[in-house]
């Protein structure tokens, strides 16, 4: 158990918090801006496996940030496929975030296959890059704090630093410009808008389109800085945990960063325990954070009936 | 009066004709798309393409794969069914299978799995645990609000870690190491209708859970209640039914068919044991089945008989030819937006009477679906 608690305490799991958390903060931050639009993106597991797969293959060929461009554009082009058949085809938006899905897993699979030659499931022959990590050691320099401070800030990727810029971002955006108004008003009671002018079905594609940008930045993360390298549903649900995290965050930026926090912590547990607890089976372990997910979810549906019941009463 | 019924024949007729025809437009663009994608990077397309299309039904032995798969779709498109119709996204048949799977293989390698008991006990305990594990998300959501498809979802990963790990320590094993079960006695599975081939009691018990599900829905209250809360649920609140309470059932009883599904799975001719990761993410291919069938349990065997045959084919295809099995889910994915969608055989004409810049965001799509 000391063991546990040093490791908790250590700058080096923090910068584990931190890896962890990225693509389940980019990811979250994509999943809430559809969500207040209106639309729970169900395939933001999709966006960022195809966003994975994407940057991996690019990355081969181009530069890394050229390939971070590409999982993220992945990820839109998703969005503008979901948009698409939900908005002008109206098909059930769950049911199309679905179909992306089942789409991501075969066709990740079979496009690795054609740019391997072969090879299903893993990308082991392609030399893909990774995105390099922000190297903060002149902070040593400083007096007293230094060698804290770049044993904390240095060393995390560069997509960590832009999570972190994206989170005031997306409050700034939401809560201080009118379009992030537009976005709110579409996703509280469309028929508002619609009467005042506002295109509703181009704020909703638009937000889908972001949203799966944002899932593909994840994934772009995932497969270059986590993970180097693709493999068979690397995401791991964590398109889902990210579902779960923006429900948890209240619905707001955040609240959507405190939830991924709090889940990248329990992924960076179970990437840390295996080594300090042999007796802890790793199943177990890789249980934790969907675990963590349900307890969050019900814990936070219990509040937010009771925040309910109190308006009520009110 | 009297010809109220005839109306409603043709009008039922009509319904039946319009929907089969865009299930077989969806199909024909989805393996156009799909023949493309193969055209385009295999060796030998036009041999994988007739693998595609005609191997399933070559031998008995393929014939008999061919069936299994049918009965192992119809019955988690089944469960997809009943929570569709109920307007739940409950995503859990995958977890379900797994729980199933183990309660099963508990009873089959007990004491009681060596008697006559082993077959129907097994059934019953997958589906009992099945239930329960539906029952999960149901309750979470109508007590508390909290939304099904998270919740499912989170308990799939679950149940298959679980699963994992129970094979791995506690169930008996041939050897340490492996990651299967010992194999069950031959009374705890299911017999073969048809020596030597994979075609056995499963079958049977997807019919009877066709049958079952049909009666419920559109022969008893339960299933009009379901069915009123699944159109609106609050006017069928308003009409003093407990919307909640159906959505729980609805949930619970999609539960028990998963758990089935995972009876069938290990207790089937295919395995007779257990091992991990069995279901290979066929749990999630019943969206598609629900889909097409229009959520309706009598139409369901019937998609599934034909998405089966794709699906053996395409494992044959990956087998024999150049082309990875994967491509199937393209087809799926194209299949369940085209259905899912206002998409009609009309639909492209429309398309391009509105103007040049929904045909670009078609051609997007397919570009970006086809990738």
């Amino acid at each position: 158990m000391m063991e546990l608690i040093v490791t908790v305490f250590s700058a080096a799991f923090f910068v584990t918090v931190i890896r962890t958390t990225t693509p389940l903060l980019l990811a979250t931050l994509g999943g809430l801006i559809a969500d207040l639009s209106g639309a729970l993106n169900v395939a933001l597991e999709g966006m960022m496996l195809i966003g994975c797969l994407t940057a991996v293959i690019v990355s081969v060929y181009a530069p890394w940030y050229v390939a971070v461009a590409a999982g993220l554009g992945a990820g839109a082009l998703l969005g503008l496929i979901m948009a698409f058949f939900a908005y002008r085809l109206k098909a059930d938006i769950i049911l199309v975030g679905f179909a992306i899905n089942i789409l991501a897993a075969g066709g990740t699979v079979f496009a690795l296959a054609l740019a391997t030659g072969g090879d299903k499931g893993t990308s082991i022959n392609l030399q893909s890059k990774a995105i390099p990590a922000v190297d903060l050691s002149f902070l040593s320099a400083i007096p007293g704090v230094g060698p804290i401070l770049t044993a904390f800030l240095s060393g995390h990727s560069v997509l960590s630093w832009v999570a972190a810029f994206l989170v005031f971002a997306v409050w700034y955006f939401l809560y201080r410009t009118p379009w992030g108004l537009w976005l709110r008003g579409v996703g509280e009671y469309p028929a508002a808008p619609e009467a005042a002018g506002i295109p509703v079905n181009k704020v909703r594609t638009w937000s889908l389109i972001v949203s799966g940008a944002l899932a593909g930045l994840g994934g772009a993360q995932l497969a270059m800085f986590n993970y180097v390298g693709f493999t068979r549903d690397m995401t791991a649900g964590r398109g889902f945990i990210a579902l779960g995290a923006v429900l948890l965050g209240a619905r707001h930026p955040i609240g959507a960063l405190l939830a991924a926090l709090l889940f990248g912590a329990f992924e960076a547990l179970a990437v840390v325990m295996p080594g300090l607890f042999n007796d802890v089976p790793a199943e177990l372990i890789r249980m934790i954070p969907f675990v963590v997910t349900i307890a969050a979810l019900v814990l936070f549906s219990i509040r937010a009936q009771r925040a309910l019941a109190m308006r009520g009463v009110k | 009066m009297s010809n109220v019924p005839a109306i409603d024949r043709a009008s039922r007729w009509k319904t039946i004709r319009s929907e089969v025809g865009r299930a077989v437009g969806a199909l024909v663009i989805a393996l156009f798309v799909a023949f493309v994608v193969v055209l385009l990077t295999s060796k030998a397309p036009f041999e994988a393409l007739n693998v595609l299309l005609t191997q399933p039904i070559s031998k008995p032995r393929t014939i008999g794969l061919w069936i299994d798969d049918v009965a192992k779709l119809t019955v988690t498109g089944l469960a997809f069914s009943l929570v569709f119709q109920a307007r739940q996204f409950a995503m859990g048949v995958q977890g379900q299978v797994y729980i199933g799977a183990l309660a099963a293989s508990y009873v089959a390698l007990s004491p009681l799995g060596a008697s006559w008991a082993g077959i129907p006990l097994g059934i019953t305990a997958a589906m009992l645990a099945g239930a329960v594990y539906g029952f999960l998300p149901g309750i979470a959501k109508a007590k508390l609000g909290a939304n099904e498809i998270v919740s499912s979802l989170m308990l799939n990963y679950i149940a298959i870690e679980l699963c994992n790990y129970l094979v791995r320590t506690s169930l008996p094993k041939p050897q340490p190491g492996v990651l299967t079960t010992d194999n069950f006695p031959a009374s705890a599975v299911f017999p073969p209708l048809i020596p030597n081939t994979r075609i056995d009691l499963g079958i049977i018990l997807a019919l009877i859970a066709v049958l079952v599900v049909w009666f419920a829905l559109y022969r008893t209250s339960w299933g009009l209640k379901l069915r009123l809360v699944g159109h609106n649920s609050r006017f069928a609140e308003y009409s003093g039914i407990k919307a909640t309470f159906i959505m729980v059932s609805a949930m619970t009883a999609a539960g028990a068919l998963g758990g089935l599904l995972g009876s069938m799975f290990v207790q089937g001719q295919t395995y007779g044991k257990l091992t991990v990761l069995f279901e290979g993410g066929l749990a999630f291919e019943g969206i598609l089945v629900a889909i097409v069938a229009r959520s309706r349990p009598l139409a369901v065997p019937i998609v599934a008989l034909f998405y089966a045959y794709l699906r053996q084919g395409a494992q044959l295809m990956n087998i024999r030819t150049d082309v990875p099995a994967e491509v199937i889910g393209i087809v799926t994915a194209i299949i369940i937006l085209l259905v899912s969608s206002s998409f009609s055989l009309n639909f492209i004409t429309r398309l391009f009477k509105r103007g040049p810049a929904p045909a670009v965001a078609a051609v997007t799509a397919a570009g970006g679906t086809a990738k």
